[in-house]
């Protein structure tokens, strides 16, 4: 068959697809009259139907002539045409045919907590890295509390000692603004601090784990501190409610980092790429739920743990159903179903 | 050696797609682009609310998170898949299968600009995207994903509509293929350009004034000539 035979002969079917393709685009319905398929049956390329399914059924067969058409070397502007067309139809086929809601009650319900379970060995890791700086400092400064200034200098322990200390206002752990400001700043801030963490994770891991020590080391210095001056009780009430968000939250954000480090150091049977791309496949739903679990620990944080007038037992109270429920969720929600791969 | 940047992603067709991956200078400017849209927006919205005392800081400080992160994200989603730097000139974000992007790749690699950011203006991004052949910044290498032209090059055109000749003697595959893409890119080129190359193929084409059968005399320029036999190989309706 000579090329001019082949467009003369084909040319009306890649016409369709085209117009199919541009209704498709302006979403008008397909008008003609088709038959429903029964339930169960597959359209064939003689199958008679219309819309969305003729398009399929004329894209499989334009597939077939841009494959004839290389194969038998046809004009370039021939081929290049019928490229162009199945690209496009290609491109129309296999878009998302939601809105991805129920991506998301899945990624909610069951991805993300399967996907923090399956990282368990690197979130005992960062746990540990970031707990033993907590408790190392925090002691160390509750025996001599000048330790305090090996860590933070003192224009900081000024300010968090204005923020928690005596002389704190009725609302704790800032120095000024209202609760939308402040919700706004935990946001940028937080939510900054713990993508640097996970993006720090491509510098073979090491990044991730020396972020998330370092915020240990802060935390401690400053809980330590505080409590050698009888502000304990002021700084873990304040922190607590929110911290069983945000804390994890920082974790699960350097586990997510260190599982790329890990996929770059020790790719296994992959290359360095493609270990890297499975682990971001991974680390996916970890990272939607630390963004999640930081927009809510902002708005406690803002809210609700700066309330100075709530008694410290209710908020060791709920701070405590908090953490109960972070856990739970990252332990035991979904357990037993069938997680849906990752898209 | 392979010069052209374009790149073959197979679909479950068996049919490859021919991407074009957008290069550092158009992603640079597309992103200078849409950092001016994002200062403007940024402007606007601190002009309005910057009577509003508490809230209304709050309210901008939310704004400055969105336009940084969720900017990007939010518009690689949308149909069209691209900011509207990328649009301005021409790109979109693809999955390096061909696929429309996914949401978890755009979330991936957007969050991972602050790696192409390291160690300060984009430079790790700059030198990924400089030593791979599909211009991937580490984003882009992580979630999979392209930034491609729209846009195809289109070096050949039609053949110009003249009377078909025969070969001289029967022409190899390759030697077909040869001459139907010199034919189809004849329109772009110089008369003297095309003449020199068909020149070239001066044995295969038909002689000057070669006429069998009171038909008439082939032209005595070989590029005109050359044309003629491309469209001999294109064959009759």
């Amino acid at each position: 068959m000579t090329p001019r035979q082949f467009e003369a002969r084909y040319e009306p079917c890649w016409i369709e697809l085209e117009r199919g393709l541009d209704a498709l685009d302006k979403g008008a319905r397909d008008g003609r009259k088709a038959r429903k398929l029964k339930a169960g049956e597959f359209p064939t390329d003689t199958t008679p139907v219309a819309g969305g399914a003729r398009v399929a059924q004329l894209y499989r067969q334009c597939c077939e002539h841009l494959a004839l058409a290389r194969e038998r070397a046809y004009p370039v502007h021939l081929v290049a045409r019928l490229e162009t067309l199945a690209a496009r139809a290609h491109q129309r086929i296999y878009r998302r045919h939601d809105f991805g809601l129920a991506a998301l009650r899945d990624l909610v319900l069951y991805q993300a907590p399967a996907a923090v379970r399956a990282l368990r060995w690197h979130l005992l890791v960062v746990a540990l890295v970031f707990v033993l700086p907590i408790v190392v400092v925090g002691v160390a400064t509750w025996v001599d509390p000048h330790f305090v200034l090996t860590v933070v200098d003192a224009r900081q322990v000024r300010m968090f000692d204005g923020m928690y200390g005596q002389e704190a206002g009725e609302h704790l752990g800032r120095t000024s603004g209202d609760d939308w400001q402040m919700f706004g700043f935990y946001i940028m801030h937080n939510v900054g601090i713990s993508f640097q963490c996970f993006a720090a994770g491509l510098m073979l891991g090491v990044g991730s784990l020396a972020m998330v020590g370092y915020n240990g080391l802060i935390f401690g210095a400053i809980a330590g501190f505080l409590v050698t001056r009888g502000d304990g009780e002021r700084f873990f009430s304040f922190v607590i409610t929110h911290g069983a968000f945000e804390l994890t939250a920082i974790v699960l954000s350097g586990t997510a980092g260190l599982k790329l480090g890990h996929a770059v150091l020790a790719p296994g049977r992959l290359t360095r790429t493609q270990a890297l791309v499975r682990a971001a496949g991974e680390t996916s739903p970890v990272v939607f739920c630390f963004f999640v679990f930081l927009i809510i620990a902002a708005a406690i944080e803002a809210f609700w743990s700066s309330a100075g007038w709530i008694a410290p037992g209710v908020k060791y109270g709920v701070g405590a159903g908090c953490w109960a429920l972070v856990f739970a969720y990252l332990g035991l929600q979904g357990r037993g179903h069938e997680a849906a791969p990752a898209r | 050696m392979k010069l052209d940047t374009t790149l073959l992603a197979e679909t479950p067709e068996g049919i490859g797609i021919q991407l074009r991956p957008a290069g550092a200078v158009p992603r640079a400017l597309a992103y200078s682009l849409d950092w001016f849209i994002r200062f403007i927006a940024f402007s606007v919205a601190a002009a309005v609310l910057g009577g509003v005392k508490g809230m209304g800081v709050g309210i901008m400080l939310i704004i400055y998170f969105g336009l940084e992160w969720l900017y990007p994200i939010v518009f690689e989603l949308l149909p069209g898949a691209a900011t509207p730097g990328k649009r301005a000139l021409g790109l979109q974000v693809l999955m390096d299968t061909g696929l429309p992007v996914t949401p978890s790749a755009a979330v991936t690699r957007n969050l991972l600009r602050v790696a192409d950011f390291m160690p300060l203006a984009y430079a790790f991004g700059l030198v990924s995207m400089l030593l791979r052949a599909d211009f991937k910044r580490l984003g882009d290498i992580v979630a999979g994903t392209l930034v491609v032209h729209v846009e195809q090059v289109r070096l050949a055109g039609a053949l110009p509509d003249v009377a078909p000749l025969a070969p001289r003697v029967p022409l190899t595959r390759a030697q077909q293929v040869a001459i139907l893409r010199l034919a189809g890119r004849s329109r772009r080129l110089t008369t003297e350009r095309v003449d020199e190359l068909a020149a070239l193929a001066e044995d295969a084409l038909p002689p000057p004034d070669y006429a069998p059968g009171g038909t008439a005399p082939a032209p005595i320029r070989p590029g005109p000539r050359l044309v003629a036999v491309a469209q001999w190989l294109m064959g009759q309706h």
